[in-house]
């Protein structure tokens, strides 16, 4: 990842909260799936495998959340594709 | 569009499970014969892809609308690393993030990271072939792609969510219903995901055509 990239990502990460929280709460969050699930009268199972559920980090509030769970994204697809890396060319 | 926990019945979650697994099997075993160039740029693009998404657009009407980048990741890095990169992507959202449910992932996976990134990369492919390849036209073959790409993923959710009602026999739960509404939505959405996709790659094209691996036949993916 080049510096450009890189900062690009911080950028986006960093305004990511306007959209995805402040903008989302102020028109209410809807996908077409919501709409799908409303008019069939859909309701979603309650599975709880993690704290981080649609990117908020408890005891965080959601601006700082967003930010901190988008950074813990990037850097989790990172070390993956870095344990990957390892796995495939070190084995050869 | 990631599908949550509740939505799909045994039979569709294990069958989309299995249809992605095997699928994904065979991306990753191709994969391994690729660089480590390239696969620095699979992980460079999941990361992208993974913060675009979080960036929703309120669209007035009552909708909001993200960058799924199904098309944009099969055109530049070929349909087996655009596969890989999506996988990556919606693998951390729903295991991490609780985006998506676990027992949908099998379908989320099927919609967002095959269905998109193939159709993508062949309605670009193709375009290209046709009008030959300069900023323009690469805007264009992206923005139908990308239309394409989100409208079918859409339509395949619709059609999951409708023949597991149709399976359960709920009330009211029905591929009549889920089936037109989410086509409908997400041909209208997809415009917005074409705009986006076909910019990017006139960008890219503009600045350096060799990276897009959809021009290049997709030989080295």
């Amino acid at each position: 990842m080049s510096r450009k990239q890189l900062y690009l990502l911080i950028i986006l990460i960093a305004i990511s909260p306007i959209f995805g929280v402040y903008l989302a709460n102020s028109v209410g969050y809807h996908e077409p799936l919501d709409i799908v699930a409303e008019k069939l009268e859909l309701n979603e199972l309650e599975i709880d495998w993690t704290p981080l559920k649609d990117y908020i980090v408890p005891g965080l509030p959601d601006w700082l959340g967003y930010i901190v769970t988008g950074f813990l994204g990037v850097g989790i697809i990172i070390f993956i594709g870095h344990i990957a890396k390892i796995f495939i060319w070190r084995k050869k | 569009m990631h599908i949550p926990d509740g939505f799909l019945d045994p039979y569709t979650a294990i069958a989309t499970y299995a249809m992605s697994l095997i699928l994904i099997g065979y991306t990753i075993k191709r994969s391994k014969a690729i660089d480590e160039i390239k696969f620095a740029r699979v992980v460079t693009l999941s990361v992208f892809i993974f913060v675009a998404q979080m960036i929703a657009w309120p669209i007035p009407g009552g909708t909001s609308l993200h960058l799924v980048g199904g098309a944009l990741a099969g055109i530049l890095l070929g349909p087996w690393l655009g596969i890989l990169a999506m996988t990556i992507v919606l693998v951390v959202q729903c295991l991490v993030f609780h985006d998506g449910g676990i027992t949908a992932l099998g379908a989320n996976l099927l919609n967002m990271a095959i269905v998109a990134v193939s159709i993508g990369y062949v309605t670009y492919r193709v375009i290209l072939k046709v009008l030959g390849s300069n900023s323009k036209t690469r805007f264009i073959a992206g923005l139908v792609a990308g239309w394409i790409s989100l409208t079918l993923a859409g339509v395949m959710t619709g059609l999951e969510i409708g023949v597991s009602g149709y399976i359960l026999k709920r009330i009211g739960y029905s591929i009549a219903i889920s089936l037109p509404v989410m086509a409908i939505w997400h041909a209208g959405l997809g415009v917005i995901e074409g705009c986006i996709t076909g910019s990017i790659l006139s960008y890219v094209g503009f600045k350096d055509p060799k990276i897009i691996e959809a021009e290049r036949g997709g030989k080295n993916e």
